[in-house]
């Protein structure tokens, strides 16, 4: 049964990192069709729509599996070591979405900086208007408090294990690791927390990329969507390789 | 006319300029758009929902505290507004909201020019940083009452808060509130530096002893309720622009600067522990400059002068330097930004961007035949958009080169006459 569950979430995983390389592949072609005028704008918002759909699925079917195995998800044996410690809540940080158009838009800048100081380029420096910037901001604000909020949450949960009724109940124990109704019954319902956690923390990274797709353009929208896949799996990638440095990983993950 | 948009509250006044192309026409009522809607939010001065966000008061008579966001409408064009309307009402800020972008829009009568609030814009970011801990205050006119004099003198403030928020909130809020009292106090002639030193001690007083008008309910990081936040403190620097002068007074490693025909001229001088001249004053007063991850008072503060931090008082203090300096025609912009922006980039890049932003803002072709109407209102509009293109654009850059402190830019539109300036250089 255990393991059932656990081929499951790997699966689940799999799965979706299969469909971010698919769709990796779409939106550099999208893009290329844009570069040569043969795409139109709607194709390109069609096509973030996809994927911000099939990120609400695999929020909805991860949260189904968590509800059998949820720390799984927290500490997921199909990651590397270093990718692990890098989760926030079992995810990515949604602050993290905001830094990524800074970093995008910073690139853009530095490039265009010379030629806009030399007067031969004139117009919106950095693709962001003004408005977005504003809008960016207001919404990074609202994301770290949201964050700050469910990372209090958490804290709570993870303290919750050194008190009652958990303390009580290992007092009583005769021996080491033993199990009893009453402890399964404890855990379980500590488990229910933070299937909670990981519900509001997905919410949290969902309505965060949401609301940033509907500030930016389309275009704007598919580069961010690219940069962002291709981050993904490339972290991924790069923390197997590391933990093989350090002798770890290759036969846990596949 | 004088002031379409700050003067709207409680005025009754009604702009009725006569159009003369449908253009214009089109131009002005999108100006015409963010005043009445600030007149409309300004109404009962409370802050909804008791958020306490950056603010920045455009209505010198009345005074009815602004949010910012709403403030910074203005500045939006008129289909991007509704975007805002829903992003506001879906956000739930108690903490500083972060961004101003503030862009302000009046006609120019010429008889009037020399007493109008120079046109500005203003952006003040998070960025990097998880705490928003800069201050942005704007009060154009700040000190109406006094005599005609006064009338043209507008306050600039940025104030980049460490510890906590609520030193730089209230630097925000209260300082130029200080100083107008203490401008009243004086005679005819104000004796700008004397002022300015009182009222940083005033306001250095009031942030210690935590006294003075309350205006807003304070939420911040660490709780006011508890006895003593000593190790909070906020930079400070101040710009008074007068018809005739421009005056400086800073205290911390914010900084101002002119630029003035292409060259940056700094009106302010950094506070940091290892200038050689502080070094002296911080041993002098027993202090020590201890060098961890840069010179530090006591290896604790990264800044030799502050408003604010009781602990390490009389080695840091909140005594400002204040520089006077005659506006003359070659003056372009005045530039105030937290270490967010110098950090990472330098006066005379700073100065370039500004200037580069002015220059693509300048119209197309302007008619040759005189100062129409339709000139007149091309240009003023778009110096608007001029500074708040700046200040946004550097705040950008800002951020491309990895600041990782909050940013907080003003831009300050000096140039006088804008409108045969530019008609000038066009020929």
């Amino acid at each position: 049964m255990a393991t059932d569950d656990q081929e499951r979430c790997r699966c689940c995983f799999l799965k979706w990192m299969n469909l971010q390389q698919q769709e990796l592949s779409e939106l550099h072609q999208a893009l290329t069709l844009q570069a040569s005028n043969k795409n139109s704008e709607n194709c390109l918002r069609q096509l973030a729509e996809k994927c911000i759909k099939h990120y609400q699925d695999y929020v909805n079917n991860r949260s189904q599996l968590a509800r059998n195995d949820v720390s799984a998800f927290f500490a997921p044996a199909w990651c590397s070591n270093w990718e692990n410690s890098l989760l926030w809540i079992a995810g990515c940080r949604p602050s993290q979405y905001i830094r990524l158009v800074y970093a995008l838009n910073g690139i853009e800048i530095d490039a265009q900086l010379h030629e806009f100081l030399q007067g031969t380029r004139t117009g919106n420096l950095g693709e962001l208007s003004p408005e977005q910037f504003h809008l960016i901001d207001i919404l990074q604000s609202k994301t770290i408090r949201a964050e700050e909020k469910l990372t209090t949450q958490m804290a709570s949960l993870q303290e919750d294990v050194a008190d009652q009724p958990m303390v009580a109940i290992t007092k009583g124990l005769s021996k080491i690791g033993e199990m009893n109704g009453e402890l399964d019954r404890a855990l379980d319902k500590h488990e229910q927390g933070m299937v909670g956690a990981l519900e509001e923390a997905d919410s949290l990274r969902l309505s965060t990329l949401k609301e940033l797709m509907d500030i930016l353009t389309s275009r704007q929208a598919v580069d961010f969507l690219t940069a962002a896949k291709k981050l993904q799996l490339c972290v991924h990638e790069w923390g197997k390789t590391r933990d093989e440095r350090h002798g770890r990983g290759k036969l846990m993950i596949t | 006319m004088a002031g379409m948009c700050c003067g709207v509250v409680g005025e009754g006044e009604t702009p009725a300029p006569i159009e003369p192309s449908s253009r214009t026409s089109r131009r002005r009522r999108m100006e015409l758009l963010p005043s009445k809607f600030i007149a409309d939010v300004a109404v009962p001065p409370v802050l909804k929902n008791g958020r306490k966000r950056q603010k920045l008061d455009l209505c010198p008579r009345s005074s009815p505290p602004l949010q910012l966001e709403k403030a910074a409408k203005t500045c939006l064009s008129s289909e991007a507004e509704g975007k805002v309307e829903n992003n506001e009402t879906k956000s739930e800020s108690e903490e500083m909201s972060p961004t101003q972008a503030l862009n302000f829009c009046r006609s120019t009568p010429s008889a009037e020019v020399v007493r109008e609030c120079p046109k500005f814009g203003v952006t003040s970011v998070c960025g990097r940083r998880r705490d928003m801990e800069d201050a942005v205050s704007v009060f154009p006119s700040f000190c109406l009452q006094k005599t005609q004099m006064s009338d043209g003198y507008h306050f600039f403030g940025v104030f980049d808060g460490h510890g906590c928020s609520h030193v730089a909130a209230r630097c925000r809020d209260r300082l130029h509130e200080i100083l107008k009292e203490q401008v009243e106090g004086a005679g005819e002639a104000v004796e700008w530096k004397g002022t300015l030193e009182r009222s940083f001690e005033l306001m250095d007083e009031e942030v210690r002893e935590r006294s003075g008008p309350l205006k807003s309910t304070w939420s911040c990081r660490c709780d006011l309720q508890t006895p003593q936040s000593d190790a909070v403190g906020s930079t400070a620097v101040v710009a008074i622009v007068t018809p005739e002068k421009i005056i400086v007074s800073n205290c911390g490693d914010s900084r101002a600067v002119l630029c003035r025909n292409g060259v940056a001229v700094p009106l302010s001088s950094d506070h940091k522990p290892d200038r050689p001249d502080e070094l002296l004053r911080i041993e002098a007063a027993g202090g020590r400059v201890i060098y961890w991850d840069g010179a530090r008072v006591l290896g604790v503060l990264a800044m030799s002068r502050a408003i604010g931090d009781s602990y390490l008082k009389p080695y840091v203090i909140s005594e400002p330097e204040v520089t006077i300096t005659d506006r003359t025609a070659e003056d372009e912009c005045l530039i105030i930004a937290s270490d967010g922006l110098w950090d990472v980039v330098s006066n005379e890049t700073a100065c370039g961007v500004a200037r580069m932003c002015f220059r693509a803002q300048r119209p197309p072709s302007p008619p040759g035949s005189s100062h129409s109407d339709v000139a007149v209102g091309a240009v003023s509009k778009s110096s608007d958009k001029a500074c708040s293109d700046a200040s946004i654009l550097l705040t950008k850059l800002a951020l491309a080169r990895h600041s990782t402190d909050n940013v907080s830019v003003v831009v300050v539109d000096l140039r006088r006459n804008n409108d045969q300036q530019s008609l000038g250089l066009e020929n």
